[in-house]
């Protein structure tokens, strides 16, 4: 079972006057089969916060720990945009991420493709694809080396609102069936409250102002009473918390 | 809330399918627009131009009847080297076969000395800061004063031809390395780096192919311009060679020899890029969805006739 755990967590770029405070003491734990997402507004750390669990940036100070029983953890990574390579053909994307080439990577490959209802697009290239199919090919590839914890940095940003929801879905979906943990990223708290069962807002200058639990039965449709309810409960947090102006 | 759904016709009734009558008249102008077209009539109309330059400057200057070159007699020329009937010491392949071993070792060293410095250029400030100023005075420096010098201190033989090519072809090869480098890819790095991918990988899957259109570039402009050197380091360091013959032919004062050389020249450089860059690039690119030159004519293709129509409907 994947777990994380944030200890006093503090990140600042630059120095003097340049000094800007990106997350500030942040103390946090996941666990297990959880859908977390962060939501908040620009600037409250919440990129940042991802590319430090992922290894792409370091701490100022504190200590970041993602393990899967007693492990270091593997982790896998959705991005804002796919970022394929786009020489490569939509197979050899998912390849590229993973250990070895043998028969039974690239069947698992082959798997997660299907799931992603492009099992017949794999000698494609990412620029044959739409929008959409390529954030299904990014999602894919994010799945396919069987992550213990999955990060996602707004993936549906950049697509329509009926290719968005649709690959909500898929994403439940997905979650569902790996039992995987997965911390995505969101500026859209309607987005925040279909999928996950836990909301962790942030505010500007990087502190973690609270920690919702979502307790509604998956999947949840935008339009039914409850999670319109725990929507509009969400964005109360904001207003209370003073974040909606910014 | 009401909400009231129409479901919209099918049928497109702003724009009526063409008729057979007007779809013959559109074949003229769909031919004028095809590549195909254009590639055959560039020599037809070069041909003209020739044909009635060569009635002009008769008409002005009669002397020159015996100067300038008809293109039957450039033809017949070009035939007899083709058949390797010639008066010059070596015939047509055995030059070509000269010329190209010197540019292909020439092209060879440019762009491995190139790419590694452009590697270094691009990977290191102060590197850029030591080979910049060099770089920027050897690209500065004309093809024929490197061609004079070579010959001066090696002489005759191979190395002059080949250094000249080397160092006219090398600055493209820095330059376009370097800017590749300052182009990789950054968020495709931290992709790799995020799904811990080794670094041998990310060199062979990232950095190598995101540098392939700049080496392509470097390539064929190292090719054409390493060529051009040569064949003037030929011209005044040669003893033989594509050059050297063309030299030979205007000491003869065969205008005729002169022109058909100078054609066998361009047919070269047409083969090649037939033959070799062509399909690597077709190979390499195919990836790439469509070229840009193609949507930009679309575009303004499609805008073209979108306004003839309002033109038409106007009037």
């Amino acid at each position: 079972m994947a777990e994380i755990r944030i200890k006093n967590l503090h990140k600042e770029f630059g120095t003097g006057q340049d000094k800007v405070v990106a997350l500030e003491n942040v103390n946090l734990e996941i666990t297990g089969h959880s859908f977390v997402s962060i939501v908040g507004p620009s600037g409250c750390g919440k990129s940042t916060l991802l590319n430090i669990l992922t290894g792409i940036e370091t701490p100022t100070n504190g200590t970041v720990d993602i393990t899967s029983d007693g492990h270091v953890a593997a982790p896998g990574y959705v991005f804002q945009a796919a970022r394929l390579l786009p020489w490569r053909t939509v197979t050899d994307n998912l390849l590229f991420v993973q250990e070895d080439r043998s028969d039974s990577t690239k069947q698992r490959c082959q798997r997660y493709l299907e799931m992603v209802q492009l099992g017949d697009k794999g000698d494609k290239f990412p620029g044959e694809l739409s929008g959409g199919m390529q954030q299904r090919v990014g999602i894919a590839r994010a799945f396919s080396i069987e992550p213990d914890v999955l990060f996602m940095d707004e993936p549906f940003s950049h697509l329509d609102a009926i290719t968005a929801r649709a690959l909500r879905r898929e994403l439940h979906h997905m979650w569902d069936e790996t039992k995987k943990m997965v911390v995505f990223v969101t500026h859209d708290v309607g987005e925040a409250v279909e999928l996950s069962n836990r909301i962790l807002v942030f505010a500007k200058g990087g502190s973690l102002e609270d920690d919702i639990q979502i307790d509604l039965p998956f999947p949840r449709d935008p339009a039914d009473d409850e999670v319109a309810v725990a929507k509009a409960h969400v964005l109360r947090k904001f207003e209370e918390l003073d974040l909606l102006a910014s | 809330m009401t909400v009231t759904e129409t479901r919209p016709s099918t049928a497109d009734s702003s724009r009526p399918a063409p008729t057979p009558a007007q779809r013959v008249a559109a074949i003229p102008m769909q031919i004028a627009k095809s590549p195909h077209f254009a590639r055959v009539l560039f020599p037809i109309a070069l041909f003209a131009v020739w044909l009635l330059s060569l009635a002009a400057v008769e008409e002005i200057w009669p002397f020159a009847v015996d100067v300038l070159p008809t293109p039957s007699e450039v033809g017949a020329f070009m035939w007899d080297e083709f058949i390797t009937d010639t008066l010059a010491r070596k015939n047509l392949y055995e030059t070509f076969y000269i010329s190209l071993r010197r540019l292909m070792s020439g092209f060879a060293i440019a762009m491995v000395l190139g790419t590694a410095l452009g590697l270094a250029m691009g990977l290191s400030r102060a590197t850029n800061a030591f080979c910049h100023d060099w770089t920027m005075a050897i690209l500065a420096m004309p093809a024929l004063a490197w061609a004079l010098f070579n010959s001066i201190i090696f002489g005759f033989d191979d190395r002059g031809p080949i250094l000249t090519v080397i160092l006219a072809g090398i600055p493209f090869v820095i330059v376009n390395v370097r800017e590749g480098v300052r182009n990789t890819p950054r968020e495709l790095f931290d992709m790799a780096r995020s799904f811990q991918v080794p670094q041998s990988k990310v060199i062979r899957h990232v950095l190598v192919p995101s540098l392939m259109p700049f080496m392509f570039a470097a390539a064929r402009y190292c090719f054409s311009i390493g060529w051009k050197g040569l064949v003037i380091a030929e011209v005044f360091g040669g003893q033989d060679g594509a050059g050297w013959t063309i030299k030979f032919w205007y000491d003869a004062h065969r205008a005729h020899g002169v022109v058909g050389y100078a054609a066998f020249f361009v047919i070269f450089a047409i083969l090649f890029e037939r033959l070799v860059f062509e399909p690597i690039s077709r190979r390499a690119f195919r990836w790439r969805p469509q070229l840009q030159t193609e949507v930009v004519e679309e575009a303004f293709g499609e805008h073209h006739e979108h306004y003839g129509e309002e033109e038409t409907a106007r009037h």
